[in-house]
């Protein structure tokens, strides 16, 4: 049986430099759930130029699609989506108990996927922005 | 026993659902992401191919129940994370309440932007 750990609460954020990974996989969790649920209401009023006419909602999407700063947006976005993912299949494991005394090594691997996917995307991201 | 820790009350409802919405949203999501940023490219949107996807009914079905899900694993969420910073009483009542709107609206507003697409004229 391994050894159990107080490590007090995790929503204390001012002692950030006591935490242990599976409080940093926390404290990214809900960072990144936070972007996610915020970018889903902006991403709904965008689409919804649709409702107006055709041209309203393809040239809204060509025009904003055609700026550099929406482009290494979305290059976040993925990240953001990306580890909210991984993280999100590390806590479904969790909860059912499989591989619980992995989780550390299990939130390092989220981050470095996450890493590796969104370095890999970014010729997709920006093809023909410049 | 190793850590565990979770936000959310394990008895609950709320528990629950948040957890088959992510086992849903964790293969919707990257198919989304996937379909619209590696297949198709966002830059090339336009309303005509927009339109040719949601025409399918099994398209139009998926993302909106995509829509549902992640407004209510998102709202949720949130809505979690302010009870675990103290949220309580009357606030929790408001903030609640606030949160059902919004997202009813938000779904409402999803659906007439996929109606839009899909040439349906329902609302």
């Amino acid at each position: 049986m391994s050894q159990s750990y107080e490590r007090g609460l995790v929503e204390d954020f001012g002692r950030w430099r006591e935490f242990s990974a599976g409080m940093w996989a926390w404290v990214f969790h809900k960072f990144t759930g936070w972007v996610l649920v915020g970018y889903l209401f902006t991403h709904i009023a965008v689409l919804s130029t649709a409702t107006q006419s055709p041209e309203a909602y393809t040239s809204t999407i060509q025009t904003l699609e055609g700026l550099l700063a929406v482009r290494l947006l979305e290059i976040g976005l993925l990240a953001v989506a990306v580890f909210h993912i991984l993280n999100g299949l590390r806590l479904l494991l969790v909860d059912l108990g499989v591989g619980l005394e992995a989780q550390d090594k299990a939130f390092y691997a989220s981050i470095g996927l996450t890493g590796a996917i969104v370095v890999g995307s970014v010729p997709t991201f920006l093809a023909g922005v410049f | 026993m190793s850590e565990r820790y979770s936000s959310f009350d394990r008895k609950g409802q709320r528990w629950l659902w948040q957890r088959i919405t992510a086992a849903f949203l964790v293969v919707v999501l990257a198919f989304h992401f996937f379909l619209l940023h590696f297949v198709n490219h966002a830059a090339e949107v336009t309303f005509a191919a927009s339109s040719a996807r949601m025409s399918q009914w099994t398209y139009y079905s998926l993302m909106v129940l995509f829509l549902i899900t992640a407004t209510f694993h998102g709202v949720n969420g949130v809505y979690n994370a302010l009870l675990n910073q103290g949220l309580s009483g009357r606030r929790r009542q408001a903030v609640k309440w606030t949160l059902v709107v919004a997202s009813a609206l938000l779904i409402v507003r999803g659906v007439q932007t996929a109606n839009a697409w899909a040439g349906v004229s329902l609302f």
